[in-house]
């Protein structure tokens, strides 16, 4: 588009300088860059005010990522025509690339490329603008790695900045250290983050998550024991929380407390209809206990939910247990061979 | 079961002070086990050599057998060492296991309870140059002496029991790279112990790497292909025929580890369990005409509730429930639960770790080998698990977690498990071998450590019990694979099971019954009164 709009102009003008035009634009069709670079930084010579002359020129350094020598003759095409296509978004693209963020901000903008606006806001420190730029970006294309890169990038910083206002706050350290101890167990440093729950409690004993968490850290450490009166403290200030339900319901299984259990994922269930996780756990709970028919109802219903998971595949195993123990071989072995065909397509 | 120790004993003296008294006798009790167990010491270390290459075989030993193997009524301890490994390893490796610090041992129990090493004497010293793994032992010429077959990277040997306190190592039952436990049992019901193999990865020194950034750990098995198990008929003799082909055993490709025997579904014919490693575990059923098929999914214990596979180490059959049914515990990694296995009856199995309260007491444990055996002759019998982590530096991996465990016991009450403070140092527990050791009618055990000297533990519970020694006449000498029962209790005769060792063949019943009943490899029932005392005999009626 660009060789013919320069074209268009290169008719009104002299020989010399048409012979320049098409020799650059030779060179340049056939990949001689030097070569294209040559030829247009005679044309600019010759008109100067030519803007078709310098953005073909800052094209072809551009092309060649010297985006140092590309500023300048884009930065003058722009001057002598704020509207020349591809203009904006090179010289925007070129600032970017040499770390001037805020500069390359106005281009970017005006040529609406909204990923690389969304990097340049990230790097001007404007965090939130970014995250908004970014996340439209990735609606386009939800695959690009690098956009999932820099989003999750700026989600973080947006995260420090607000933890460092926490930090400012007169009444900020309680949850501080909440933050803190969810950031250490993130790390999986699971005893520094449980001294910085501990630490929020001793603050604030009805703060809401804290037990659940350090609850979480003792379940996924297999300290059965310890995580059940974490998760009942959460229960009892939560009494609405349905993950509070089923992580003390799954505790009080691990610790062979079935019956127990099936009150807790019952009510889990009740909070928050319709999870396949607290289904598995309750049909094996009920299994457990013996109440094969309302097990078997339970466990088809992980089956599905989420027919080609892990939870499937756990509740498949399930069920041709309960079928066996019920005498019936056909299903038994039916709900083995799911099994069988799911952990191959796994493998 | 927990005894109380004397002020004698526990080095208080009435010479000082009272208030240094007090204090003295205080932390004197408190530093010494009030356990059920008394640890007897050997002069043994095992071997283990590890480098900086961290090779697989490092973390995996080593076996122990219980044996009676000069015939005087008195069980010896058979350790198997590691061997020598250069760091790295210039291959051909040599093993260097004529040297005195990587021998396998051999000890003799006395008149007197102490023992003495009687390797040389035995003619057990040195042997092929293979790495050492672990042990089975069986009469298996049915002359009336122990023999003992030895795995290990690199091949295996029979050390065929002369009779006059010495052993010939043979090539009979030969076994290509990595054997790690194996069991004699009687698939056939011939009257003679055939032998299963279980072997571990396709993997050898030359073709080793190293895993983990930024520091090296052990690999994790799923770096390696698996390999197939073996077993072998005993043709009479003292030959043995490989029929892994035939039999199917050979046809399944495994990642095994621990091995156990037992008639799970009660017709007669003995049946193999595989602890596999990071897969789904194995359950060889006895089809009753020389072969068998995997059948560990329909069976329901070839995964854990969650159908998750898990690293399956150690495995033991044994009547937890007393309701007559042999059921199975696996043990595994730390955060995966000890998996028990409660039979059903029909050849069904459903997992009751969770219900039975196990799954609380060893999800932060790592099991190798282990035992269900009624140690406290309550009439329940409990769970006795040598552990350690695989990984040497786990606590870099896992702050939660440790290398060095203490053995563990788990009380059964009932159909649940209770956790019982043996009072025991943390070790690398691997190998573990049950037997009555000093012939009091209760159940001891002897752990192997890696890198480290072996724990004797004599049990002593305050409770009686029986050990039962079977002599067959139809059946394999030992009576091997014969099912005694004595009130609610049952037990199946085997010294196969645990990790890499081998426990007394004789049969533990606690309290003290006046009647069994016996049912020998075959079917054949016979009812006994038993003679009072902790050791009775009885022999197959012919």
């Amino acid at each position: 588009m660009l060789p013919l709009f320069f074209l268009a102009l290169a008719q009104a003008v002299t020989p010399e300088l048409r012979q320049h035009v098409e020799a650059g634009l030779r060179a340049k069709a056939a990949g001689d860059l030097d070569g294209a670079a040559r030829e247009f930084q005679r044309v600019a010579e010759l008109a100067p005010e030519l803007a078709a002359a310098h953005v073909n020129l800052g094209s072809v350094y551009f092309q060649q990522k010297d985006y140092a020598r590309a500023t300048g003759p884009l930065r003058r095409a722009l001057q002598l025509n704020a509207d020349l296509p591809g203009a904006q978004q090179m010289l925007g693209t070129a600032l970017l690339a040499q770390g001037a963020a805020v500069e390359a901000i106005p281009h970017l903008e005006r040529a609406q490329a909204a990923d690389l606006l969304g990097i340049a806001l990230l790097e001007a420190g404007r965090t939130r603008d970014a995250v908004d730029k970014l996340e439209a970006a990735l609606l386009q294309r939800p695959e690009d790695p690098d956009l999932t890169y820099y989003l999750s990038h700026a989600h973080g910083r947006l995260s420090k900045d607000l933890f460092e206002r926490l930090r400012a706050q007169p009444d900020g350290a309680t949850r501080v250290q909440q933050m803190l101890g969810e950031a250490a167990a993130g790390a999986g440093q699971r005893e520094q983050a449980e001294k910085h729950f501990r630490a929020a409690l001793a603050a604030r004993a009805d703060l809401r998550g804290v037990h659940l968490a350090i609850g979480q850290l003792y379940l996924a450490g297999g300290d059965y024991a310890r995580a059940e009166p974490e998760f009942r403290a959460e229960a009892r200030m939560a009494p609405m929380s349905a993950m509070a339900a089923y992580k003390l319901g799954l505790t009080l299984m691990n610790l062979g407390k079935a019956a127990e259990a099936i009150t807790e994922l019952q009510r889990a269930e009740q909070l928050q209809p319709g999870m396949p996780e607290t289904h598995l756990a309750l049909g094996k709970a009920l299994a457990a206990t013996g109440d094969l028919s309302g097990a078997e109802g339970a466990l088809q219903k992980v089956v599905q939910a989420e027919p080609a998971s892990a939870l499937a595949e756990a509740a498949h195993l399930q069920l041709s247990q309960i079928y066996r123990k019920l005498g019936r071989t056909a299903d038994a072995d039916r709900e083995i061979r799911a099994l069988q065909e799911l952990r191959r397509g796994r493998r | 079961m927990i005894r109380a120790l004397s002020n004698s004993r526990s080095g208080c003296s009435s010479s000082l002070p009272l208030r240094y008294l007090l204090w003295l006798c205080a932390a004197v009790v408190t530093a010494q086990s009030l356990s059920l167990f008394r640890s007897v010491t050997l002069p043994f270390v095992h071997r283990h050599s590890p480098t900086t290459q961290k090779y697989l075989i490092e973390t995996m030993g080593g076996g122990v057998a219980l044996l009676d193997y000069d015939g005087d009524g008195r069980l010896d301890i058979f350790l198997v060492n590691g061997g020598k490994l250069d760091d790295p390893v210039r291959l051909p490796a040599y093993f260097r296991r004529a040297e005195a610090a990587y021998a396998n041992r051999l000890y003799r129990q006395q008149p007197d309870g102490t023992f003495v090493d009687v390797t040389a004497r035995a003619g057990l010293w040195g042997g092929p140059n293979i790495y050492g793994m672990g042990v089975a032992a069986g009469d298996v010429d049915n002359d009336g002496d122990a023999d003992l077959y030895v795995t290990g990277y690199g091949g295996t040997v029979l050390y065929r029991n002369n009779g006059n306190g010495t052993f010939t190592a043979t090539t009979e039952a030969a076994v290509e790279g990595w054997s790690v436990s194996a069991a004699f049992f009687d698939y056939d019901n011939d009257g003679r112990l055939d032998l299963f193999v279980a072997r571990y990865l396709d993997w050898d020194l030359a073709r080793n790497i190293l895993c983990g950034t930024p520091f090296h750990a052990y690999c994790r098995p799923d770096k390696f292909n698996g390999v197939a198990n073996v077993l072998f008929h005993n043709e009479g003799g003292g030959r043995f025929r490989d029929v892994s082909r035939e039999s199917g055993v050979g046809g399944v490709i495994g990642k095994g580890m621990g091995v156990a025997v037992s008639d799970y579904d009660g017709d007669g014919f003995a049946e193999v369990f595989v602890a596999n490693d990071g897969m789904e575990q194995y359950l060889f059923h006895n089809e009753r005409n020389g072969r068998f098929v995997e059948r560990a999914l329909e069976a329901g214990v070839a995964l854990s509730d969650d159908a998750r596979s898990y690293a399956g180490m150690g495995a033991a059959f044994g009547d937890y429930d007393n309701d007559g049914r042999p059921d199975l515990v696996v043990t595994n990694l730390a955060l995966e639960k000890f998996a028990l296995y409660r039979n059903e009856g029909e050849g069904r199995f459903s997992y009751t770790s969770l219900s039975s309260g196990l799954a609380g007491l060893t999800s932060r444990h790592s099991g190798w080998g282990v035992g269900l055996h009624d140690f406290d002759n309550d009439g329940s019998k409990d769970i006795f698990a040598a552990q350690s982590h695989v990984l040497d530096n786990v606590e870099r991996i896992h702050s939660g977690l440790r290398y060095l465990e203490p053995p563990a016991l788990y009380r059964g009450v009932a159909g649940k498990f209770a956790p019982v403070d043996l009072g025991l140092p943390a070790v690398a527990g691997r190998g573990a071998a049950f037997g009555d050791i000093n012939n009091d009618g209760k159940m001891d055990a002897v752990v192997s450590v890696l890198g480290g000297a072996p724990m004797v533990l004599l049990n002593r519970s305050a409770r009686p019990g029986v050990t039962l020694r079977l002599v067959g006449r139809r059946a394999n000498r030992d009576g091997v694979g014969a099912i005694v029962r004595a009130g609610a209790q049952t037990v199946y005769a085997t010294g196969a099971g645990s990790y890499l060792s081998a426990g007394d063949i004789r049969v533990h019943l606690s309290g003290a019954p006046r009647t069994v009943e016996i049912t020998w490899p075959g079917g054949r029932r016979q009812t006994e009164q038993l003679a009072p005392g902790p050791i009775v005999t009885v022999e197959e009626k012919e």
